[in-house]
């Protein structure tokens, strides 16, 4: 079966390889001692209208089926022939709804460990992705002149990445909380600003600062306060007082028997299926 | 296309609803039986899953018939609750003998009452010469001395009667018997047969003779020879049907003499009637001094006299009562699951009918009580009487001339007297025997009052082999030395007595013996009872020794076993003798510390698992001392898996001591964290969140001395780096410690700010630690490394209110609610739960010191297995608490070995899909709790996880379990578990050949696809592997304590890196496999549901590729690349990649 597969592979290298429709296939492999590619599937990145993204129309690619071995640095060099390459962003999946990245902290998000990808390649020039498109490959993501790490040598390497600065971590954390407690500060003058203040239609806003501080708004306590009702309300009640009461209760043991002996039923129809009556 | 379904049990669709397969249990057989059978739940989708009752409110509410109201007041008083009846109203009907069945053995039992009528007699003989007997057939017993006084001659029986449980109707599936009496004619015996064996003799020709004419007919499918209860002077005759009847039923036939023919004066345990002139050949002592009484032979001269007596006895008694029937039937089932029935001296099941009909006589039963009630009275009954010291007699009449109770009693350890009054039922029970049955009894009742909901599944349905029931189990082979024993300790009285069976006569005296040796090490000591052989009538009976080995049962006492040394009199004293004569050679006196001067034994025995050998050394030394059987003769089951959970390069500890090292520097690091000045806000509580800390790491840390030639520097960051030119470093994995902060009002409200005040505490922390106490520290945002003494422990800065925050969400009313998100649910488990655990499983440590033991052992096996990635740490050590906090029926595991066979018979008979695991840590659910527990399961079971385990702390979710194993998993592991477990017993209760203890911790390999090779050379534990290898790198550890200041590499263990890496790229096409402890292979198993063709989609695209089948495009997984990207992606590490693809196609 393999064989027979790797003849199919051969013979369509030769003729055109097979791609979803809008896409073209790409190999793409590690070095030159692989025998078979991966490929990526790239095309044009389009968005319907009405939608806003962040990626240029025209000049950004969109590649599917990023080998786990290749990053971001690597794909520009690989496509740098197309034309000059100016971002390259990978990911987990490709992003629907768009918002706007901010870049994240080294310390509070470590690399994750990356699988398949996809890839958002912008170009300087609309030219670079039609070039792109018509790459023939395969690709080779580690060359002699840029051997690309992998196995242990990644992992030592990343090992030693792992080993991060404290330093930098103090100046990080000592910067996000100078802007939280001005953020904060500023919150607070504002809310002692409007306290007690009426809108322009007259409500005045309660809040938890203020001089006759309020139950808090949280679902606990309203449930806490609905429980103390109906406690209240159920000492006041009386029971097994009626005859009727007293019959329904009778009912109501009965009944409890009778749904505990059809439970038990069930159970012991099971264990006969599963021969658990058997004791040896 | 897609893989060949070659039948592995963990392929299945992925996308399947949470729900195991239906052949959770057994084999395939069982699966066909099932299938045939017609039942209620078969066909619908969710077969074998309990569904919660639904019935409507007109069935709920009806008026009820008075026989409803009937059958629910009997439940109420004559049955625990509705579904005990009901399970054993399933059980009696499973036991039982059906009338079909009835029918053919009567036919049967008729033709063997013609056939044996219809056998020749023979003129009469000496009984020395037995010329007459016919070719092909031998006298089933040893006739030794041969020589013997009589004659014989063969009349067909005055009577044949049947006796026992199938007349009463009490005789319980599988193995039918029926036993016939055949009343010899008082032709053939003579006076004086009593004497000397003479009787026994004439019985064994009688049964030749029949033997021979029976074995002609064609009736028969097999005449065979046995002893009767494993009584070596009084054979039987096993007749079975020819053909498909066979195993129907076995007949055996017994003589027996004609009534009033033996005079019973003649028979008291106090007379003598095997004369030692005789027996031995040689005169009485000439001092005078009186023959020896022979009281077991004369009471199995007696049984055979009581035959029929006793079926009348108990036909009045049990006659018409149904309850009593039910009840006899219900305590064989009882005694045969705890293997006590069977056997010379077993607790039989005739004594136990005999035991209810004395309990009627005294009125402690009622002929109205259903079978549970009898079973109950008849428990607690064994539990609170002691036989052997305060005897039972069914005999009401007060003849003078009767014996006295005390005469038995200085004769048998055991005393329940027939109606007779002359003979003792319990003559061959031995005193460990009743004692077992005693503390069995004990346990049962403990279980029956716990008001437990699977009572009866314990009680009645679970069985208990030694090996799985004591904790250690020792055999003593071959069985000859056990005569030469009976001449040291000076038994020929009992072996006169006995017939020359020397392995029953040295039993009780080699039982004592061990008992007062053990003393307060031991609960409970067994021994197992010579299995009753069978053989053809053409071969000569076993001998004593053939009964292969004895076995005995330790159950031992946790607190005991601390103690090294066995503390005897003072020197002075007159008992001091005694105690040398007993120790011989080991006892040597001792002065101690308050001055006494003492005798005392001194065992050698430092580490804990040393310690829980000294009774090897104590028997091995006694065995020797005192009977003359050599240590090679002793093959002791109990530490043979210890090796399993030794360091490395140590073999004298199972690693209990390394890891309260462990403990103790922890200890000592907390109190730094509570004493530490500078912080703005204290500490308010630290807690251990790390399998180290609570005794469950199976191989604990060891304290890390690096070398830096070996390593890399960060000089800047006082850190070592692994070297890509060396081999990997050894495995450091650091001890994550949780420490809590107190509350403030200055903590910010807000996810991000938290994280980043919690980032300041960490360097905060990192440096007090340095400053204050010279540790070498290492501070990241989420924890701080610290290194003392050699352990690394990450410390992990927690707020309370932290979960909280994340929970929180607006409604857009401005209403708070709270709803959990996957970070505060893990933030939970991490800081909350976790450390809760610990502590509590580090508890049970402290109460059951096996416990480390046994959830090591499991844990190595689970991960041996490939399967440990499924499982998390937690939820196997949850597992073997368990076996502790929830042993019925058994007893707590004071070993490591039998607590692992129990969490293999856990693992591989429990029904996840019905029932929560319910883990009673601390005892804090209560009984109506548990109840309350097991209805939200069955309401909530399809949203659970496949394995359900509940804490007291975890109620609901079942977090240790969320995240896998998958049902595939599971079900692989159930197999797995029920296969290894007869392995290894076979292999423990085997003497001769225990063979490789380690083969069932060998993985099977052939069910992979795939299997990546890894080199040795970067796997950091490989030493730890099953097979430990015979040489291995270097990790650049320094033998002696160096200038340690730089922090070893932490946590760098490449196989794990490469396992993440490939299930994160290739996770969706493919299962791994992997053993953490030092595994060389990685098992890769193919998705089939990835496997099948599948139109475009950009979102799953990886490692796939588009190909056209019959003008379709489709894509299909990029098998090739992915192969070679298996070898990319662990460049230096992978050694090669072995696909079998005649598993597989695409």
């Amino acid at each position: 079966m393999v064989a027979r597969r790797r003849k199919r592979a051969a013979r369509d290298s030769r003729e055109e390889i097979p791609s979803p429709p809008g896409y073209s296939a790409i190999p793409i492999k590690f070095s030159e001692k692989q025998q078979a590619c991966h490929y990526l599937y790239v095309r044009e990145h389009r968005v319907r209208e009405g939608i806003t993204s962040s990626w240029p129309q025209k000049r950004t690619l969109f590649i599917l089926n990023v080998p786990p071995y290749c990053t971001e640095e690597c794909l520009s060099r690989l496509l740098s022939p197309c034309g000059p390459v100016r971002s390259v962003e990978l990911q987990e999946k490709p992003d629907l709804a768009e918002s706007p990245k901010e870049p994240k902290s080294k310390f509070f998000h470590p690399k994750p460990v990356p699988g398949f990808q996809v890839a958002y390649v912008v170009f300087q020039k609309p030219s670079g992705v039609s070039a792109a498109l018509a790459l023939k490959g395969p690709l080779l993501v580690s060359t002699e002149s840029y051997p690309m790490k992998s196995g242990i040598q990644k992992w030592i390497s990343d090992y030693t990445d792992s080993v991060l600065d404290p330093e930098a971590l103090r100046a990080e954390v000592d910067s996000f909380m100078e802007a939280y407690d001005k953020r904060i500060a500023e919150e607070e003058a504002k809310a002692k600003e409007e306290d007690g203040v009426p809108d322009e239609e007259g409500w005045v806003k309660v809040t938890r600062r203020g001089r006759r501080p309020v139950l808090p708004r949280t679902e606990a306590a309203s449930l806490r306060v609905l429980e103390r009702e109906k406690r209240k309300r159920a000492r006041k009640e009386l029971l097994n007082f009626y005859a009727w009461q007293h019959r329904e209760t009778k009912m109501e043991h009965l009944a409890q028997l009778r749904k505990k002996f059809e439970e038990d039923k069930q159970r012991i129809e099971l264990m006969r299926a599963q021969r658990k009556f058997r004791p040896y | 296309m897609g893989p060949a379904p070659a039948g592995t049990q963990l392929r299945g669709a992925a996308g399947e609803p949470e729900v195991m397969e239906p052949s959770l249990e057994g084999t395939g057989k069982e699966e066909k039986k099932k299938s045939s059978k017609k039942h209620t739940m078969a066909g619908s989708p969710m077969e074998g899953l309990l569904q919660p009752v639904k019935l409507s409110r007109a069935e709920l509410y009806k008026d009820p018939t008075s026989e409803e109201l009937n059958h629910l007041r009997e439940t109420e008083s004559l049955f625990h609750s509705s579904l005990l009846r009901l399970q054993v109203e399933e059980l009696l009907k499973e036991v039982k003998l059906s009338e079909k069945k009835k029918e053919r053995i009567d036919a049967f039992l008729r033709e063997i009452n013609q056939r044996i009528m219809r056998v020749p007699s023979t003129p009469e003989t000496e009984l020395v010469d037995q010329s007459w007997l016919p070719v092909g057939v031998q006298v089933p017993l040893h006739q030794v001395p041969y020589t013997v006084k009589g004659c014989f001659r063969f009349l067909p029986p005055a009577q044949v009667t049947i006796v026992g449980s199938y007349l009463l109707g009490t005789c319980i599936r599988p193995d039918i018997n029926v036993d016939v009496a055949l009343t010899m004619p008082r032709e053939i015996l003579q006076d004086k047969d009593g004497l000397n064996q003479r009787y026994f003799r004439k019985r064994a020709l009688y049964l030749a003779h029949l033997a021979h004419h029976l074995a002609q007919d064609p009736l028969f499918g097999s005449v065979r020879f046995s002893y009767t209860n494993g009584c070596h002077l009084k054979p039987s005759l096993l007749l079975r049907p020819h053909g498909k009847n066979e195993r129907l039923v076995t007949v055996r036939l017994h003589p027996c003499p004609p009534p009033d023919f033996f005079r019973p004066c003649r028979l008291l345990p106090s007379k003598n009637n095997v004369r030692s002139a005789w027996y031995r050949g040689q005169s009485p002592p000439g001092d005078g001094s009186a023959e020896p009484p022979t009281p077991h032979y004369n009471t199995w001269v007696l049984q055979d006299t009581a035959l029929e007596s006793h079926v009348q006895l108990l036909s009045t008694v049990l006659g018409s009562a149904l309850g009593l029937k039910d009840g006899v039937a219900l305590l064989k089932v009882w005694l045969r699951q705890r293997e006590l029935d069977k056997g010379l001296g077993g607790f039989s099941g005739f004594l136990v009918s005999m035991l209810v009909a004395f309990l009627v006589s005294t009125r402690k039963i009622h002929t109205t009580m259903s079978g549970y009630q009898v079973l109950r009275s008849v428990l607690q009954f064994l539990a609170t009487t002691d036989l052997t010291s305060n005897g039972i007699s069914l005999c009401l009449s007060s003849d003078p001339s009767l014996p006295a109770l005390a005469d038995f009693h200085r004769a048998f350890p055991v005393v329940f007297l027939d109606i007779s009054g002359r003979l003792n039922l319990c003559a061959d029970v031995t005193a460990s025997t009743y004692h077992q049955v005693q503390h069995e009894a004990r346990l049962s009742m403990v279980l029956l009052d716990s008001k437990a909901d699977d009572g009866f599944q314990l009680l009645l349905m679970t069985p208990k082999p030694m090996i799985r029931a004591f904790d250690h189990v020792l055999h003593l082979c071959p069985l000859s030395r056990l005569q030469a024993a009976c001449h040291r300790l000076k038994l020929w009285p009992e072996l006169q007595d006995h017939g020359g069976d020397y392995v029953s006569a040295a039993l009780g005296p080699l039982t004592t013996l061990l008992e007062q040796g053990l003393g307060s090490r031991l609960h409970l000591l067994a021994h197992s009872r010579p299995p009753i052989s069978e053989w053809g009538i053409g071969q000569d009976p076993p001998k004593h020794r053939d009964s292969g080995t004895l076995t005995l049962g330790l159950l031992l006492r946790p607190e005991g076993l601390t103690s090294v040394l066995e503390l005897g009199p003072e020197a002075d004293q007159p008992e001091a003798a005694d105690f040398r004569q007993f120790w011989g050679s080991r006892s040597e006196l001792r002065r101690f510390q308050d001055g006494a001067i003492r005798e005392a034994v001194v065992w050698e025995a430092v580490s804990m698992s040393q310690k829980r050998l000294i009774p090897y050394q104590v028997v091995t030394h006694l065995l020797a001392l005192h009977a003359d059987i050599p240590d090679t003769c002793i093959h002791y089951m109990g530490g043979l898996l210890d090796a399993l959970i030794q360091g490395l390069k140590e073999n004298s500890s199972t690693g209990e001591e390394a890891l309260a090292a462990a403990v103790r520097c922890y200890d000592d690091l907390s109190r730094l964290l509570w004493g530490l000045e500078g912080l703005p806000l204290t500490v308010s509580a630290v807690q251990g969140a790390h399998p180290v800390l609570r005794y469950t790491e199976v191989f604990p840390p060891t304290p890390v001395r690096p070398a830096y030639s070996f390593h890399e520097h960060l000089r800047e960051r006082a850190s070592l780096l692994p070297r890509p030119d060396k081999p990997c470093p050894a495995y450091v994995e650091p001890m994550t410690v949780v420490c809590h902060l107190e509350g403030s009002g200055q903590w910010p409200q807000d996810a991000d700010a938290i994280r980043r005040v919690r980032a300041a505490f960490q360097l905060r922390l990192a440096e007090l630690l340095m400053q204050q106490h010279g540790l070498q520290c290492r501070a990241t945002a989420t924890h701080t490394d610290v290194l003392k003494d050699g352990f690394v422990f990450r410390i992990r800065v927690a707020y309370q209110r932290e979960p909280q925050v994340l929970k929180e969400t607006h409604s857009p009313e401005g209403m708070i609610s709270l709803r959990d998100t996957p970070a505060s649910l893990r933030l939970e488990r991490d800081t909350r739960q976790l450390p809760l655990l610990t502590s509590a499983l580090h508890g049970l440590q402290q109460q059951h010191p096996a416990f480390s033991g046994v959830a090591r052992l499991a844990k190595r096996w689970v991960r041996a297995q490939l399967l440990g990635e499924g499982f998390t740490d937690e939820s196997l050590d949850l597992v073997a608490a368990a076996l502790f906090l929830h042993p019925e029926p058994f007893t707590p595991p004071s070993s490591p070995q039998v607590g692992f066979l129990r969490f293999l018979f856990l693992v591989s008979t429990f029904d996840w899909k019905n029932n929560p695991l319910i883990v009673n840590l601390n005892s804090e659910l209560t009984v109506e709790e548990q109840v309350e527990i097991r209805r939200g399961f069955l309401a909530a079971r399809t949203q659970l996880p496949v394995m359900v385990i509940i804490t007291p702390q975890d109620r609901k979710s079942s977090i240790w379990t969320q995240d896998g194993p998958s049902p595939q998993i599971l079900q692989q592991l159930v197999v797995l578990a029920a296969k290894a477990l007869p392995v290894l017993e076979k292999q423990l209760m085997d003497p001769r050949e225990p063979g490789d203890i380690r083969t069932v911790f060998r993985p099977p390999l052939d069910m992979y696809d795939v299997l990546i090779r890894l080199s040795p050379r970067h796997i950091p534990r490989h030493r730890q592997a099953v097979d430990s290898p015979a040489a291995s790198f270097c990790r650049g550890l320094l033998s002696e304590p160096g200038p340690s200041s730089l922090m070893p590499v932490l946590g760098y263990d490449p196989p794990q890196l490469y396992v993440a890496q490939l299930r994160e790229a290739f996770g969706d096409l493919a299962l791994f496999f992997y053993d953490q402890h030092g595994g060389e292979v990685i098992g890769v198993l193919w998705k089939p549901t990835s496997f099948q063709p599948q139109p475009f989609k950009a979102s799953s695209t990886k490692g796939r590729m588009m190909v056209s089948q019959g003008g379709e495009l489709v894509m299909v997984p990029n098998v090739e690349a992915i192969l070679e990207d298996f070898a990319i992606l662990g460049e230096g590490l992978v050694q090669a990649v072995e696909a079998r693809s005649e598993r597989w196609t695409v």
